[in-house]
């Protein structure tokens, strides 16, 4: 298993630095060290891009795999409860209006999606509590009821944003990996590094409520609260992909599930292929998106989604086939 | 050990469990039973602590079961729910380490006493072979199986089963109730519902029969035609085969 792991980090070390090198303007390693315009194509726009690219993956992934563990369920995603939505919703309003104001150094956008995604996963809590009912079915229920809501707050902004507004916000809505400077891409590096420690951290926990709400509550977690905190722990790192790179779908979803087959149920093997492989997973996508349709940048977002959707399929079927 | 008192449960309006009065000395065996929607599952899902009891009080250790934390509760009583489906993947080896939560922080690794646990348990279950399976892949035997192991892992003086053979082959079953009897033996308080009061009556020492959410009975174990009649509608016949007490259904 840690051969496997090792492996992995190999491969994902390799694609972190070749990928740079890589795209419609080749780079050679001689390039980058003078200064041209080749150099500052690699130092300020491919470098920071696939780092980026590999840590918002990571978190996604990250993301995905956590909620599938607090829901015992491994479609389970930040997307489907309606986090994502509400986190793009949040930055959508923001940027409508302008909201530039910053808190402790943490932008304007950044601190609406984070609210965004915050109310998402109140409103899915509050509806449990008031029917008296926190099953699965529930929280998807009234997961897919808020992104609904947030979804049409998005298309009515949109609606009555300007052309030039609308246009920048569809692309942003498509997801994309685009570099505003490595300010963001610090802030996310340590906000994954963490991420990767909470949830190493509360292996027991997570262990726990995967293994289902009695028997967690039988060994005496209280899962009711380590539910909600979780949910807004995961908000924090959801809001803040989503403010930089848009919704990017179908990593949050794929990556854990075939992680959990790499790691043959262990956790810390699991945790470890979800990180890796879902940075990786980003990287190699963005690279496809920047170079499949030259001169076009195709939003990293619609590559996600047609690659991953048919092969999501394709496990869902391998695995059906498996317990038939 | 529990003590139980006045117990109003309701569901809304209609009452589910009505007034219970009962108390359980240590060691007993009790078997509750009843028919399908008696409250059986309701009344031991109280006693774990895992839904507020309504009116009336659960003692158990003489305070109040919703005034222990959640973890207190657990070093004290473990609750094996009916249902064993794994939505998740998830090792055996992660199952049994579970019933060490209730004793562990946070930052703080395996102590001696509970490795040592563990490894009585994985030997006395026979589990040895298990440790590193998915708990999904396992037939519904070993699955019951690890889970009374956890319970005997978490190292708690009762132990409060649901329906524990439900599905389970005759052998399998043969095998657990020998191992909560072996349980039962080592000092252990056992509550156990079922509505296959066969299969556990010359285990238990103590019965429990519920009626439509009411005690019919409590007491010493005891056949009594006209109680399983009243509770089940079917005639019971006892038997003794090699000195052991056998009922059965004769209809």
């Amino acid at each position: 298993m840690n051969k496997k792991i090792g492996l992995l980090l190999l491969i994902a070390v390799l694609l972190l630095v070749c990928t740079p090198f890589l795209g419609i303007t080749p780079i050679d390693l001689r390039g980058i060290f003078h200064s041209s315009p080749n150099s500052f194509i690699f130092w300020h726009l491919r470098v920071p891009r696939t780092i980026l690219g590999f840590v918002a993956g990571a978190i996604l992934a990250l993301s995905g795999l956590v909620c599938q563990n607090l829901f015992k369920n491994n479609l389970a995603t930040p997307d489907l409860l309606g986090i994502s939505s509400g986190a793009a919703a949040g930055a959508v309003i923001a940027l409508k209006f302008k909201l530039h104001l910053s808190f402790l150094g943490i932008g304007g956008v950044y601190v609406f999606s984070y609210l965004g995604a915050i109310s998402a996963v109140l409103f899915i809590f509050l509806v449990a509590r008031l029917i008296r009912n926190s099953s699965l079915y529930t929280f998807l229920m009234s997961g897919v009821a808020i992104n609904f809501f947030y979804s049409s707050i998005i298309v009515f902004f949109q609606y009555i944003f300007d052309y030039s507004d609308t246009f920048s916000l569809l692309r942003w809505l498509m997801g994309g990996i685009s570099v505003a400077g490595y300010g963001e891409i610090v802030f996310l590096l340590i906000l994954s590094i963490v991420f990767l420690f909470f949830v190493l951290l509360f292996k027991k926990e997570f262990l726990l409520v995967s293994a289902g709400d009695d028997f967690a509550r039988s060994r005496g977690l209280n899962v009711a609260n380590f539910r909600i905190y979780s949910f807004l722990g995961l908000s924090f790192f959801v809001g803040a992909v989503v403010s930089t790179c848009g919704p990017i779908g179908f990593i949050a979803l794929v990556v854990p599930h075939v992680s959990r087959s790499w790691g043959k149920s262990h956790y810390g093997a699991t945790v470890a292929f979800t990180f890796l492989l879902g940075g990786g997973l980003l990287v190699l996508a963005d690279l496809l998106a920047r170079t499949l349709v030259p001169p076009v940048d195709i939003p990293v977002g619609i590559v996600t989604a047609l690659l991953g959707a048919p092969f999501f399929l394709l496990l869902l079927i391998a695995e059906l086939k498996k317990t038939d | 050990m529990i003590e139980v008192a006045g117990l109003l449960h309701c569901a809304g309006a209609r009452p589910i469990l009505q007034e219970l009065d009962f108390s359980i000395r240590k060691n007993d065996f009790v078997l509750i039973f009843g028919q399908n929607g008696a409250g059986k599952s309701t009344l031991l899902r109280i006693l774990a602590g895992m839904i507020p009891a309504g009116k009336g009080e659960v003692l158990i250790n003489g305070k109040n079961v919703a005034h222990y934390s959640k973890r207190e509760l657990a070093t004290l009583l473990s609750y094996l729910p009916q249902s064993d489906e794994f939505g998740l993947p998830i090792l055996v080896k992660d199952i049994l380490l579970a019933g060490r939560y209730p004793y562990r922080s946070i930052f703080k690794k395996l102590s001696n006493r509970d490795r040592e646990i563990f490894a009585e348990g994985v030997e006395r279950f026979g589990l040895g072979d298990l440790l590193m399976r998915n708990m999904q892949t396992l037939s519904g035997g070993e699955r019951k199986k690890v889970l009374l192991a956890t319970a005997f892992i978490q190292d708690v003086p009762i132990i409060l089963l649901d329906e524990p053979v439900n599905f389970l082959d005759p052998g399998s079953t043969v095998q657990l109730i020998k191992m909560l009897e072996n349980l039962h033996d080592c000092g252990k308080t056992i509550l156990l519902v079922s509505h296959e009061i066969e299969r556990f009556f010359s285990s238990a020492n103590k019965m429990l029969a519920l009626k439509n959410g009411r005690m019919s009975y409590f007491g010493n174990k005891m056949f009594s035609r006209e109680l399983f009649r009243e509770v089940f509608q079917v005639d019971f016949q006892r038997t003794f085969f090699d000195g052991k007490e056998i009922i059965f259904v004769n209809e």
